[in-house]
């Protein structure tokens, strides 16, 4: 019988090793990850899309900055497709990276991703676009694109008058900051009745998309005036259309972004307007407070916003390299 | 029944480190429902015309009875611009926005069609007397941030609401000013990286504006 007992409580001891091995513990925020393994090394950097030149700034300055603090840094391009987004997270949940630097195709839809690596003891860092979620990220680094767009609108009443025809083209409408810049821009725009947007469209920031949709728009509204764009690739994918249309000089194309060949266009006067953002400056930071965390520290505000400036003629030589000079 | 429980020491140890493995490591953990779900943010819990009233009431209109003294920072800033920024103004997040909240007294100059201008100590400043946009006022107190409000479409409605209520409750005693009157004020501006080279310095939106007898 004793014999007996002693290989039960043996096996209860396996069965329990098991369970212990088998279970992973919850990560908890005080438990510091430790920084010099090897797996905490690693960083990924997991960005919406890498067919936009803006976000090609942010990933590059993102891993750039990673593996300047000593990190080896991969970038993952989600094709501006969730489920792309979510298989690199199941990727890079299963290769155990130490950190993820964040720019989400979905405001809502990539939370649960968040969420799983979190789960996983893997922190996430949100770059530019907003999760819809306080407890998910450890921390979201935002351009403040509102704010943006209030400054442009301002500067399309001056500039277009306070009559006339104008499109909207909108990006991602599951992203926040297409909304966030819609609303800034209307938030002054709608202000003034005699301005009517004759037609409101998603060319989801593609430039290709944006030449094709205003291309159709112009065959039912040939006498707009302006075009506000979500970003600069639908800017000059509309300023494409227009100049094919010979209505480039007598439409006034507004963006957003601060990309490179718009700064040089509202240089040139094909361009009226941009707002720049600092995607370096968003990059960097979510890179630093990922080194931050894996030494340690906790305490992040849950939302960093980075400012943006209107660019114009006036003041376009203070700007270039996605930035001001 | 003690004979039964004589047991090989062998046994006895695994036993104890079976105990003490358990209350190491336990093999699963109890967590409260809420702490499972992570729970989101309450879509429709944030009221930005309610938040916005409460926070003008009780947050903004007391600190605008202590904001800085306009003729100071004005001061201040037309002999050191770079200086009476890191003195006086205030940065939100990382950029170069900066802000002022200041109260103070002035002579309307000029009356402009969305603006009146104000001499103060011999500095020039404009008044907001049209449609208020953007976040200056929101931004420009220093008293709430981003991570007060669920998330940046709330604090961006609360800048919405906050500009209402100085068209609404502020700029109704601006709206038949003459040159020569005085005007008693504070407010919230976006500093200037550098002085203009004509015009007024900033533009002020008002959060408190009375016209002197």
């Amino acid at each position: 019988m004793p014999a007996l007992l002693s290989r039960v409580l043996a096996a209860l001891v396996l069965i329990s090793g098991s369970l212990l091995f088998g279970c992973k513990r919850a990560p908890s925020d005080d438990s510091a990850a430790s920084a010099n393994s090897p797996a905490s090394r690693r960083v990924a950097v997991v960005v919406s899309t890498l067919n936009n030149p803006w976000f090609v700034v942010l990933a590059d300055a993102a891993q750039d900055r990673a593996k300047e603090l000593g990190y080896d840094a991969v970038q993952f391009d989600s094709q501006n497709d969730p489920a792309k987004e979510s298989q690199h997270f199941d990727n890079i949940i299963a290769s155990g990276y130490g950190a993820i630097l964040f720019n989400c195709t979905d405001a809502k839809g990539s939370i649960a991703n968040v969420r799983r690596a979190k789960a996983a003891g893997i922190p996430v860092f949100c770059m530019d676009r907003e999760i819809e979620a306080n407890d998910a990220a450890v921390s979201q680094v935002l351009s403040d694109n509102y704010s943006g767009c209030v400054a442009l609108g301002e500067y399309f009443v001056e500039q277009v008058g306070e009559e006339g025809k104008y499109v909207e083209l909108l990006g991602l409408v599951a992203d926040t900051n297409t909304w966030n810049r819609s609303k800034g821009f209307h938030s002054v725009v709608d202000r003034f009745p005699g301005l009517k947007m004759v037609a409101q469209q998603s060319a989801e920031f593609d430039r290709t998309k944006a030449l094709e949709v205003l291309e159709a728009i112009l065959q039912a509204h040939p006498d707009i005036d302006a075009v506000f764009c979500g970003n600069d690739a639908m800017a000059m994918g509309a300023y494409q259309a227009l100049l094919a249309a010979g209505k480039a000089d007598k439409v006034k194309v507004f963006g957003f972004d601060g990309a490179d060949d718009v700064v040089r266009s509202i240089a040139e006067g094909k361009i009226t307007a941009t707002v720049m953002q600092f995607p370096k400056t968003m990059a960097r930071t979510a890179a630093e407070n990922a080194d931050k965390y894996l030494k340690g520290e906790r305490n992040f505000p849950q939302r960093i916003p980075v400012a943006v400036e209107l660019v114009t003629r006036d003041n376009v030589n203070k700007f270039g390299d996605y930035g001001r000079k | 029944m003690i004979n039964r429980l004589s047991l090989p020491w062998p046994a006895w140890a695994a036993a104890a480190a079976f105990v003490g493995l358990l209350i190491a490591y336990p093999p699963f953990r109890v967590v409260s429902k809420s702490v499972a779900q992570n729970a989101p943010v309450a879509d429709g819990a944030f009221e930005p015309k309610s938040f916005a009233e409460n926070f003008w009431s009780e947050t903004l209109l007391p600190a605008a009875n202590e904001a800085a003294d306009a003729a100071g920072v004005l001061t201040a800033l037309k002999r050191n611009t770079a200086e009476a920024l890191k003195a006086h103004a205030h940065r939100v997040g990382l950029g170069n926005a900066a802000y002022f909240f200041i109260r103070g007294t002035g002579r309307v100059s000029a009356v402009e069609r969305s603006r009146v201008l104000l001499d103060v100590d011999g500095a020039v400043i404009a008044l907001r007397t049209g449609p208020v946009f953007g976040n200056t006022l929101r931004d420009g107190s220093g008293l709430i941030e981003v991570n007060d409000v669920p998330g940046l479409s709330e604090f961006n409605a609360l800048s919405a609401e906050l500009n209402r209520l100085v068209e609404d409750r502020v700029q109704p005693a601006l709206k038949s000013l003459t040159v020569g009157a005085t005007v008693r004020f504070a407010g919230c501006a976006e500093a200037p990286e550098s002085l203009p080279a004509s015009g007024p310095l900033f533009t002020l939106v008002p959060v408190q504006a009375e016209v002197l007898p």
